[in-house]
C-alpha cells in the first residue's frame, strides 16, 4: 500500500508545469472561496454585532401578551414589575447589564410642521451598563438621567433635517396614554443621532424613561433589554434564564437576538446562496478543467497501463491509483488554497479597503475577511471531492484499456 | 499446477513449474512450408549452431499448448454487419507446444505475427479460433479476472521498449510484480536483491529508468519478469532496441537464466544474430507457422 501510495505520489509530480497549474487552479478555487465566504463571515459577523449593539441587545424580555396580541392602548401588554424582572436577570452568568425600555410613537411638532415619529424611551444610565455601541452623535450628546426641568431628547438625522430642527430647539412630542388619552411634553433636543441606517434615523426619537412614563402615564415598560459580555454565551444565558422568569407573576417571554433579527436573517440567507452558488461553480470548474487534465494523463500513460495490466495488475487497482493520484492532487492544492487565501486574507485585512454603503446604510464597510476553520475544512473537501471525481472517467477508461492495443501506443 | 473446474476462473496455482527432465523437448511442427521464403537460408544457420551447442537437461513438462489457433481483427470504421465488412488475419490455424524449460525463439519479418503468438500466449489477447492452454489452464475459458490472475503469477514479460514504470527505481520496478501478489515487504526485499543480482545491477538499483542504458534497462526488465518466478517469460522483440553489444549480453542473460533457473523463455524476434542463441527455433510467416527446428542447445554466446 506504501508503494502504490508513493507510485501515485510520484506519478503526480511527474509532469510538474501540467501538475503545476492543476495546483494554480484548484488552489485558486479554494483561495476564492476563503476570501469570499471570509469576506461573507465578516459580514455576517459586522451585521450581528452591529444589529445588536446598535440596541437589540443579545435577549429581549417580553410579556406573553406582547406576541399574542396587538397593543389596544400603550403599554397595555407591558411588564409591570420590570424591576423585578430585571433584579432577577442581572443576578445570572455573562449578563453584562438589563434596560428598560418603552416603545410608543406619536407625532413630532416644531410649530410649523408635524412628523410621524418611532420612539424609545431608555434609562441612560442602563443602556450604558449594556455595554452597546455608543451612539454617533452629528451634532449634541447623550441624554442624561440627572437632568431637571427640561425633558431631553435625541433625533434621527433625517428626522430633524426635516423638522428642520438643531440641538438646543424645541419639539412638542404627542402620543396616546395608556388610558386613551392624547398628551403631550415638550422637549429639547440634546442630540441628532446618525444611526446609519437611513430609514430609522428619518423617524427616530428617543427620551428618558422617566418622560415617557409621565406622557404615556404608566409605569409599565415594553421589554427589557439584556447585554451579555459574548453574543457567543446567548443561547447558554436564555436556557438558564427561561426557568428563572417562570417564577414570576407575570408570564414573559424571552426572545434571543436571532429571532427578533429579521433583516440579518435576510441577508445571511440571500447571502448564503450566493455562496452556494459560487461553491457550485468552483466545483464545476475544478471537475471539468481535471476531467480534461486526467484524460491527457491517461491517454500519455497508456503504454505504461498497459504495461501494468499486462503484468496482472487488478484493473480496480488501476482505477484506484487514477483516483488517489486526484485525490493527492485535491490535497495539495487544498493546502495551496488554504495557504494563499489566509495570505491574501491577512493582507486585505491589512490593507485597509472600504466598500460603498450597503443599501440602507449610510456608512461605507470595511472590506475585511474572516479566517474560519470550517470553511477552510468545507472548501478543501469541495475540491477533493471534485476531483476525486473527475478521476472516475479517465480511471475507468484507463482500466478498461485493451491491453494489447494499450501495448502497441506510442 | 492449476486446478481449475470448468467455466470457473478462480484457479488456484501451483508451485511454478520448473523440472529438469534429462530429455530433449519433442519437435512438434504444424503448417511446415519447406517451400516457403520466410524459412529459406536460416536451416542451415540454425543446424550450424547446433554443433557446439551444449548439452542441457531438459524438462518435457508441457508448458504451452497453442492448438489450432487463429486471430482476426475487424477493419477499422467499418461496421460487422456492413457487405464491405472485413477481416485481417494476423495468425492463421498455428499450433505449437512448449516444454517447461525450453528457450524458444519465435522468429519471422515484421507483420508475420510474432506479436499476436505471444500475446496470445500471454493471456492478453484472445484467439477468435483454436485454443490455448497455459500449464494445463485452457485460456479460453478463463474470465477477464482469470486471465489476469494468470498472468500476474504465472507469466513474466519484457517488452521491445522496456516499459519502465518511469517514476520507480531500477528496484522497485523490479519489485513490482511481487508487490501486486501481495508478497510481504521482508521477502520483496530479498528477492529484488536476488533478481538485479542475477542481471548484474545491483549497484543501480537505486536508478530510475532514465538514468539507465538502453541495455541495463532492458536488464531490469528481465529482473522484474523473473522475479515473482514465472513459469514462463515473454519476450517480445526484447532486442530491438539495443545495440548488438548489448543485445548480445541480454539474450546470454537470459539463456543464462533459462539454463540456472529452468525458466522457460519464449522471445520473439528477427534479428538473425539472436537466433543463433535460441535452442528452438519457430518461425511465422504471414500468420503461419511455417517451421519449428530445434538446435539441440542453442549457443552460449
Amino acid at each position: 500500500m506504501a508503494k502504490f501510495l508513493l507510485l501515485a505520489f510520484r506519478n503526480v509530480f511527474r509532469n510538474r508545469r501540467r501538475t503545476l497549474m492543476t495546483l494554480f487552479m484548484v488552489g485558486g478555487g479554494v483561495a476564492g472561496l476563503l476570501l469570499v465566504g471570509g469576506f461573507f463571515a465578516r459580514m455576517f459577523w459586522g451585521l450581528r454585532e452591529h444589529t445588536i449593539n446598535s440596541g437589540l441587545g443579545h435577549i429581549q424580555i417580553f410579556t406573553a401578551d406582547h406576541f399574542n396580541r396587538d397593543e389596544v392602548r400603550a403599554l397595555d401588554t407591558g411588564i409591570d414589575n420590570w424591576r423585578q424582572v430585571a433584579a432577577t436577570v442581572k443576578t445570572g452568568g455573562h449578563v453584562r447589564g438589563v434596560a428598560p425600555r418603552i416603545e410608543f410613537y406619536g407625532m413630532v411638532s416644531n410649530g410649523d410642521k408635524s412628523s410621524v415619529f418611532m420612539g424609545t424611551a431608555v434609562d441612560p444610565v442602563a443602556e450604558n451598563g449594556l455595554g452597546f455601541f455608543p451612539t454617533t452623535f452629528t451634532s449634541g450628546h447623550d441624554l442624561d438621567s440627572k437632568s431637571g426641568g427640561e425633558v431631553e431628547a435625541l433625533v434621527g438625522a433625517g428626522l430633524a433635517k426635516s423638522m428642520n430642527v438643531k440641538v438646543g430647539d424645541g419639539l412638542t412630542v404627542l402620543s396616546m396614554t395608556s388610558d386613551g388619552a392624547l398628551n403631550g411634553v415638550d422637549v429639547e433636543i440634546v442630540g441628532i443621532v446618525d444611526s446609519g441606517v437611513a430609514e430609522m434615523d428619518a423617524r427616530s426619537l428617543r427620551i428618558t424613561l422617566p418622560a415617557a412614563q409621565r406622557l404615556l402615564q404608566s409605569d409599565r415598560v415594553t421589554n427589557l433589554v439584556v447585554g451579555l459580555d459574548k453574543t457567543e454565551n446567548t443561547d447558554q444565558v436564555a436556557a438558564e434564564l427561561a426557568p428563572r422568569l417562570r417564577g414570576l407573576p407575570q408570564q414573559l417571554v424571552l426572545k434571543k437576538w436571532i429571532e427578533l433579527a429579521t433583516y440579518y436573517k435576510q441577508v445571511r440567507s440571500l447571502f448564503s446562496t450566493i455562496f452556494v452558488f459560487l461553491g457550485i461553480i468552483v466545483f464545476f470548474m475544478v471537475l471539468m478543467s481535471s476531467v480534461n487534465t486526467l484524460l491527457m494523463t491517461m491517454f500519455e500513460r497508456t503504454r505504461e497501463i498497459g504495461t501494468m495490466l499486462a503484468m496482472g495488475t487488478p484493473r480496480a487497482w488501476i482505477v484506484a491509483l487514477f483516483m488517489l493520484e486526484a485525490t493527492l492532487i485535491g490535497i495539495f492544492g487544498a493546502i495551496v488554497g488554504v495557504l494563499a487565501g489566509n495570505l491574501l486574507g491577512v493582507l486585505l485585512n491589512h490593507s485597509n479597503l472600504h466598500l460603498p454603503p450597503p443599501p440602507g446604510f449610510t456608512v461605507p464597510m470595511s472590506f475585511q475577511v474572516l479566517h474560519v476553520p470550517s470553511l477552510m475544512i468545507g472548501s478543501s473537501l469541495l475540491v477533493i471531492v471534485s476531483l476525486a471525481l473527475a478521476s472516475i472517467l479517465p480511471a475507468i477508461r484507463a482500466s478498461r484499456l485493451q491491453i494489447a492495443e494499450a501495448l502497441a501506443h506510442v | 499446477m492449476f486446478s481449475l473446474s470448468e467455466g470457473n476462473d478462480n484457479w488456484n496455482p501451483g508451485p511454478p513449474s520448473r523440472f529438469i527432465l534429462p530429455f530433449p523437448p519433442l519437435i512438434r511442427f504444424s503448417n511446415p512450408s519447406s517451400g516457403n521464403p520466410c524459412t529459406f537460408g536460416m536451416t542451415t544457420s540454425i543446424f550450424r549452431m547446433s554443433k557446439d551447442a551444449p548439452e542441457k537437461e531438459r524438462p518435457m513438462e508441457e508448458l504451452v499448448n497453442v492448438e489450432a489457433v487463429s486471430r482476426r481483427f475487424p477493419l477499422d470504421n467499418i461496421p460487422t454487419h456492413h457487405p464491405a465488412h472485413s477481416f485481417v488475419s494476423a495468425l492463421s490455424n498455428a499450433s505449437l507446444r512448449v516444454s517447461a524449460g525450453e528457450f524458444l525463439a519465435i522468429a519471422g519479418p515484421s507483420g508475420s505475427g510474432k506479436t499476436t503468438l505471444l500475446n496470445l500466449i500471454g493471456c492478453i489477447d484472445q484467439p477468435t479460433t483454436g485454443r490455448i492452454l497455459v500449464d494445463g489452464v485452457d485460456t479460453s475459458k478463463l474470465k477477464p479476472n482469470g486471465m489476469t490472475t494468470l498472468r500476474r503469477e504465472k507469466i513474466g514479460f519484457v517488452f521491445q521498449t522496456f516499459n519502465l514504470i518511469p517514476v520507480f527505481t531500477a528496484a522497485e520496478n523490479v519489485e513490482y510484480p511481487l508487490l501486486i501478489q501481495g508478497i510481504g515487504s521482508r521477502e520483496r526485499r530479498e528477492r529484488v536483491a536476488e533478481a538485479l543480482d542475477s542481471v548484474g545491477l545491483s549497484a543501480r538499483a537505486q536508478q530510475r529508468p532514465d538514468l539507465l542504458s538502453g541495455g541495463e534497462r532492458q536488464r531490469v526488465a528481465v529482473a522484474r519478469a523473473m522475479v515473482h518466478r514465472p513459469a514462463l517469460v515473454l519476450a517480445d522483440e526484447p532486442t530491438a532496441n539495443l545495440d548488438t553489444q548489448n543485445a548480445t549480453q541480454l539474450i546470454d542473460l537470459m539463456h543464462g537464466l533459462n539454463r540456472r533457473l529452468g525458466l522457460t523463455f519464449i522471445f520473439s524476434t528477427h534479428d538473425a544474430r539472436l537466433l543463433e542463441h535460441a535452442e528452438r527455433i519457430v518461425r511465422l510467416c504471414d500468420g503461419q507457422v511455417v517451421s519449428d527446428n530445434s538446435t539441440e542447445g542453442g549457443s552460449r554466446g
